[in-house]
């Protein structure tokens, strides 16, 4: 698994978005070290930035997440001081919270950092095609084309949210192990499982059809996770009175 | 005219003259330089240089031996104490120049502008700023200029950092009625306008403070 530094000029705003994102992977995500504040007071020091490389150093590459201007110059700064030595560092130009959520997600099913880097990137998506009424070109971005060939099965979301940000990323780190590319439908939007922010994208909540195609050595098996996943309404049907 | 060429150096002892009273000069200047970064940026570039020029005269007790160990030293702790972007800018400066000066004990006017314009180099590579952007960078690169021009035309140290200071004042200036396009200021867009560079400001009390010690 990767590993991910998160550089703000604030701790306090650091701690709490990784809370946010640790909440989406409940204690499975990947090692997300700080460098937060400078000096005691907000702002960004490069020494603690090379000093959270070493601690989610992982051979896999560390991804960089990062708030404001400084907090870039510090990153650099540090890959100047400090070169990385035998795996690659990637600095983000994700936006913090949302970026940090999907690398987080991503990074716990076990995507490699070309992967999880172009995830958070695409970050904005959900928030996108949520306001897409008000910029119609959003939406049509997030409509895919292809398919896959394979299995497919159609199944109904019983959960009280339907597929919303915690769901979206159990599917997706669900899948992380399992070799198949699967491919979530509905209302005619398509979106790849893999990725929690391309599913939230769907807007399906509860009582929505979806048709969950896969293709891949491990389709059958996909689907099932999916599916055992969707009837237990992704472990929240036992908190809702009776 | 030996003796000449050797006094136009500065020495290791009037570079710790320099950063010493250029730290004189951002308290001096504090209020002044927080409210120019109130106006357009985040409001904390004076007390963030103060603290770290504070740090810097802290960390060169004593001195190093060479003017390299001396320039990474200033460079390294503005790095770990200033916070804002000042931070990694003005480190990257301080870093650079002391790689270009390396185990010198003394530097003459073409050393001098080497090691500053490596600074510079550095800053513009760290903070992919250009002339005109409003940065500390409009304050800089016309004092390395008329250094250059000084330097070029036969002129003594003294006088030649005199001719940056006077230039990095003009360009700290100029940055009033341009728009921002570098850091915090850069979200504020045409509200940037009319408002001296806070980063200009400091880069400017830099080089006078070059000027008094080398004068």
């Amino acid at each position: 698994m990767i590993g991910i530094v998160v550089v703000s000029h604030s701790p306090a705003l650091a701690r709490a978005a990784v809370d946010l994102a640790a909440q989406m992977v409940q204690g499975r995500g990947p090692v997300v070290a700080i460098a937060a504040g400078a000096a005691g007071g907000l702002g960004t020091d490069a020494t603690d930035v090379s000093a959270a490389l070493v601690e989610a150093a992982s051979p896999e590459g560390v991804l960089v997440l990062m708030d404001l201007g400084s907090a870039v110059l510090s990153a650099e700064l540090s890959l100047e001081l400090n070169p990385p030595e035998g795996h690659p560092v990637r600095l983000s130009a994700a936006p913090l919270v949302e970026g940090l959520v999907a690398a987080v997600v991503r990074a716990a099913g076990g995507a490699d950092l070309e992967t999880v880097a172009r995830e958070a990137e695409a970050a904005l998506l959900p928030k996108a095609s949520a306001l897409a009424a008000h910029r119609p070109a959003a939406a049509e971005a997030t409509r895919r084309e292809s398919a896959p060939a394979g299995a497919s099965t159609r199944m109904t979301l019983v959960n009280p949210q339907g597929l919303h940000a915690r769901p979206a990323a159990q599917i997706a780190t669900a899948l992380g192990g399992i070799d198949a590319d699967v491919v979530v439908e509905s209302r005619g939007r398509r979106a790849d499982a893999a990725s929690s922010l391309e599913l939230l994208t769907l807007g399906a909540g509860q009582g929505a059809e979806i048709t969950v195609s896969a293709s891949g050595a491990d389709a059958e098996r996909a689907l099932r996770t999916i599916r055992d996943l969707v009837v237990t309404g992704f472990g929240e049907l036992e908190a809702e009175p009776a | 005219m030996g003796s000449l060429i050797v006094s136009e150096a500065v020495t290791l002892d009037q570079l710790v003259d320099w950063l010493s009273s250029f730290r004189d000069a951002v308290h001096e200047h504090c209020d002044y330089l927080t409210e120019l970064d109130s106006a357009i940026g985040d409001a904390d570039h004076g007390t963030n240089l103060t603290r770290g020029m504070d740090a810097v005269m802290t960390a060169l007790d004593p001195p190093p031996t060479t003017i390299g160990e001396l320039l990474k030293t200033v460079g390294m702790t503005l790095v770990t104490s200033v916070g804002g972007a000042s931070g990694p800018l003005y480190g990257t400066f301080f870093l650079r120049a002391a790689t270009a000066a390396g185990d010198a004990t003394s530097l003459d006017g073409p050393a001098l502008l080497a090691a500053l314009r490596a600074g510079l180099d550095g800053i513009v590579a760290r903070g992919k700023a250009e002339a005109g952007d409003k940065t500390m960078y409009d304050a800089l690169a016309p004092a390395l200029d008329a250094l250059q021009s000084a330097l070029g035309e036969g002129a003594e140290l003294s006088g030649a950092t005199a001719a940056a200071a006077s230039a990095a004042a003009a360009g700290r200036d100029a940055t009033e009625p341009l728009h921002a396009l570098k850091g915090r200021a850069s979200y504020l867009g045409e509200r940037s306008v009319g408002h001296i560079d806070p980063g200009a400001a400091s880069a400017a009390l830099l080089v006078d403070a070059l000027a008094g010690a080398a004068g």
